[in-house]
């Protein structure tokens, strides 16, 4: 039970940590990653349930969902201050960055979804 | 398998004749099948429908000795066509086979006349025209026939038109002839080579055989020898003595006239060498008789025929060396080589024959001829027993003697616990060795039903040979379908190489019991009665949800945006802070548009016209967004 204990424990500092110390910007964007993993949870679930019929719409809603994680977490990286000596990029060129692999990202998966 | 009539047929054939699977195809010739062509020209002649038949008909069966009846004149004037160059060529050559039939000339002067003088007249009608003028009686301007072929020859190099040029050269006169004489050999050069074997020329025997023919016409005419390698020669007669049937009656005549010219005996003649004595070597029939012929089936004049060797074809062992044959006739047709020779033992022999001619060399095909021949020897079966003894072999085996071809007189009973063993050996009376055969069987019948139950006689290895073959009543009860019952039991032996076979019964009366029910006989006419039905059943569908439950998760597919909203509004998502204006706005628009171009794709376009659209928008969207963006930065810069 002290573990259980320990691990809540641990929990809860992240998360004031957390609200502390990241910004706003950086907030909505976690915020928006949640949907997206919700949203793909939900759709391997249905999967899981009923078989893989339309198996190409499947992996088209799922890599759709995917595609739009790892972009959104790329955003976010590279709008973090803490990273600037990393990258070297201003936040509107990742932003352009963003929405340009979006759009070649809904292509394909429109293409796929049949 | 359990037929009578089956294992009558293999009792039958084996002994007499049968290794044709086997044999190789010898490079000899054949004669000519000169009844076959002389029985298509007589079922020709009984109805007409084309005087092209007639003509063919006609020359064939006078090259092959019978003088057609002059009746035949009326059927030429009848079916000639008179506008035809070709019909009236044929006429021509129909009317010349009959001894008195006279064609009306002036009907085909215009015709035959103007085909000589056009221009587009091709090779065989130049030769019909020619042919017809020589036929009729009418002039020939050879110089003007020789200036067409001469034009014709490098428009047409067809085989048939260097073909029917070579015959209208026979037609004129001997400097022409000759000239078209000395093209032979080049013309033999085009002809095609069959497994270094046979030449041909494309077009069939009836084009190959007309082509011949002509280079001996052309050659006759010409007054000299026909220059043609005598190899090449041979192969082309290896050719047509293959065909022993051919079906049209233009191959049948060329055919026929190109075997008269090898046959003739001015020319080089190629000579047949065959088998005229039957294939299996015997005490009864101890030699081989060999026929030396032309194509045509006749002598060839003083000749001496040397077998080189004799070799066995399993082991190559050689039994005879450079041998004289004897002559048995005195047109030197017909050799004998005794072959038959305690000192030679059983098998395939294949005998390579020279032959050497008293005269001059014109006589060719005299080296690389082959007979095949099997001897044979007469077997005897001895030390037959048939044991009958229980199956555990406890008790003692009651055996019974068996001398050929004695029946056996005693009654035997055999229960299911019992099992019968038959033993024997075949005796070569030749050397006295034991021998394996090819076909050894013990052939139950079932004396009621007349089924048949066939077990394999298997022989030990080594020099002693002895068959075997065990039957036992529990193990092979299923061969017998638990059938109890009386049986005859038969011993069944054939071999390729032996002279007599046997089918001898053992036993009349056998009664055997099984341990269960009798099964009924398999009916075998079941297997042609017609099958059920298949019904072609198309690829099922994929299963499906239910439109319920689909419905429900995409609404749940859509429950995380509502989270989205309030988890943005809880964190104060400032639209306050939104710049207004053209360039924003602009943006958002194309953005926008971009969306719907997305949906757009999915519903109607292909990814063709969404690439051309995509690249028409992100124009608007590439300046606006620079522009929207620059704002943003220079209100972060003026902040910072």
């Amino acid at each position: 039970m002290s573990q259980l204990g320990q691990v809540v424990g641990i929990l809860r500092k992240l998360n004031e940590e957390y609200q502390i110390s990241t910004p706003k910007k950086l907030k909505l964007i976690d915020a928006y990653l949640v949907y997206v993993l919700l949203t793909g949870i939900i759709q391997f679930a249905y999967c899981l349930l009923v078989g893989t019929f339309p198996f190409n719409s499947f992996l088209s809603g799922f890599i759709s969902t995917v595609g739009c994680f790892i972009l959104a977490a790329s955003l976010r990286i590279q709008l973090n201050k803490a990273n600037q000596s990393t990258f070297n990029v201003t936040p509107e060129r990742a932003f352009a960055d963003f929405v340009f692999a979006h759009i070649i990202l809904h292509l394909v998966v429109m293409n796929f979804i049949g | 398998m359990t037929s009578t009539s089956f294992m009558m047929i293999i009792f039958m054939i084996l002994p007499i004749f049968s290794w044709c699977a086997t044999s190789t195809v010898a490079a000899n010739l054949s004669p000519a099948n000169l009844d076959g062509l002389k029985a298509q020209f007589q079922t020709a002649m009984k109805s007409f429908s084309d005087v092209a038949s007639l003509h063919y008909t006609l020359a064939g069966i006078k090259e092959l000795g019978v003088q057609p009846p002059d009746s035949f004149c009326n059927d030429i004037k009848k079916l000639v066509d008179k506008s035809n160059i070709e019909s009236i060529y044929h006429a021509t050559e129909a009317a010349k086979t009959l001894a008195n039939c006279k064609l009306p000339v002036e009907d085909y002067r215009s015709v035959v006349t103007s085909t000589l003088q056009s221009d587009k007249s091709t090779t065989s009608e130049i030769y019909y025209a020619v042919s017809s003028s020589v036929n009729l009686g009418l002039t020939v301007d050879e110089a003007s026939i020789e200036k067409r072929l001469n034009t014709l020859a490098k428009t047409d190099d067809s085989i048939l038109s260097q073909g029917y040029a070579l015959l209208t050269g026979a037609q004129l006169s001997q400097p022409v002839a000759k000239f078209y004489a000395d093209t032979v050999n080049d013309l033999v050069q085009q002809a095609d080579e069959i497994d270094g074997r046979t030449l041909q020329y494309e077009g069939g025997v009836g084009t190959t055989a007309l082509l011949v023919s002509a280079f001996y016409e052309v050659a006759e005419k010409a007054g000299a020898a026909m220059k043609i390698d005598p190899k090449q020669l041979h192969k082309f007669a290896s050719y047509f003595s293959t065909k022993r049937h051919v079906a049209t009656l233009r191959s049948a005549y060329y055919l026929t006239k190109v075997f008269k010219y090898l046959s003739d005996n001015k020319n080089t003649m190629p000579v047949v060498v065959t088998r005229v004595s039957p294939s299996a070597i015997s005490a009864q029939n101890p030699s081989v008789l060999v026929s030396v012929s032309n194509l045509l089936g006749q002598p060839v004049g003083e000749i001496s025929v040397v077998a080189e060797s004799a070799k066995r074809k399993d082991d190559g062992v050689v039994v005879i060396s450079k041998q004289k044959l004897t002559s048995k006739a005195s047109d030197f047709s017909v050799f004998e080589l005794p072959f038959y020779d305690t000192k030679i033992p059983r098998g395939f022999y294949t005998i390579h024959l020279t032959l050497t001619p008293r005269g001059d060399g014109k006589l060719i095909g005299l080296t690389d001829n082959t007979i095949d021949v099997k001897v044979t020897s007469e077997g005897a079966i001895e030390n037959a027993e048939l044991s009958v003894s229980d199956r555990d072999n406890t008790a003692q085996a009651k055996t019974y003697k068996l001398t050929y071809p004695n029946v056996q007189s005693e009654k035997l009973e055999l229960d299911y616990h019992q099992k019968l063993v038959l033993k024997f050996q075949i005796k070569d009376k030749r050397t006295g060795e034991f021998i394996r055969v090819q076909q050894a069987f013990l052939r139950f019948t079932n004396k009621k039903s007349n089924k048949e139950i066939i077990y394999l006689a298997e022989a030990t290895d080594g020099s002693n040979s002895q068959y075997k073959v065990e039957v036992d009543l529990q193990t092979n009860a299923n061969d017998f379908r638990h059938q109890s019952g009386a049986y005859n039991a038969a011993l069944i032996l054939g071999d390729q190489l032996l002279q007599n076979a046997y089918e001898w019964k053992l036993n009349d009366n056998i009664q055997l019991s099984f341990h269960e029910d009798s099964q009924a006989d398999k009916n075998h006419q079941n297997l042609y009665v017609p099958r059920p039905e298949i019904v072609h059943q198309f690829r099922l569908d994929e299963v499906r949800p239910p439109t319920v439950v689909s419905l429900v998760f995409s609404a749940l597919t859509l429950l995380p945006l509502l989270i989205l909203f309030i988890l943005w509004i809880k964190l104060g998502f400032n639209l306050s802070g939104l710049p207004l204006g053209l360039s924003p706005l602009g943006f958002h628009i194309s953005h926008g548009a971009v969306f719907a171009l997305m949906f757009f794709y999915w519903k109607y376009l292909d990814m063709f016209q969404t690439i051309r659209y995509l690249a028409l928008i992100s124009i608007p969207l590439f300046i606006f967004g620079h522009r929207v963006l620059a704002t943003l930065a220079a209100r972060r810069e003026k902040k910072a």
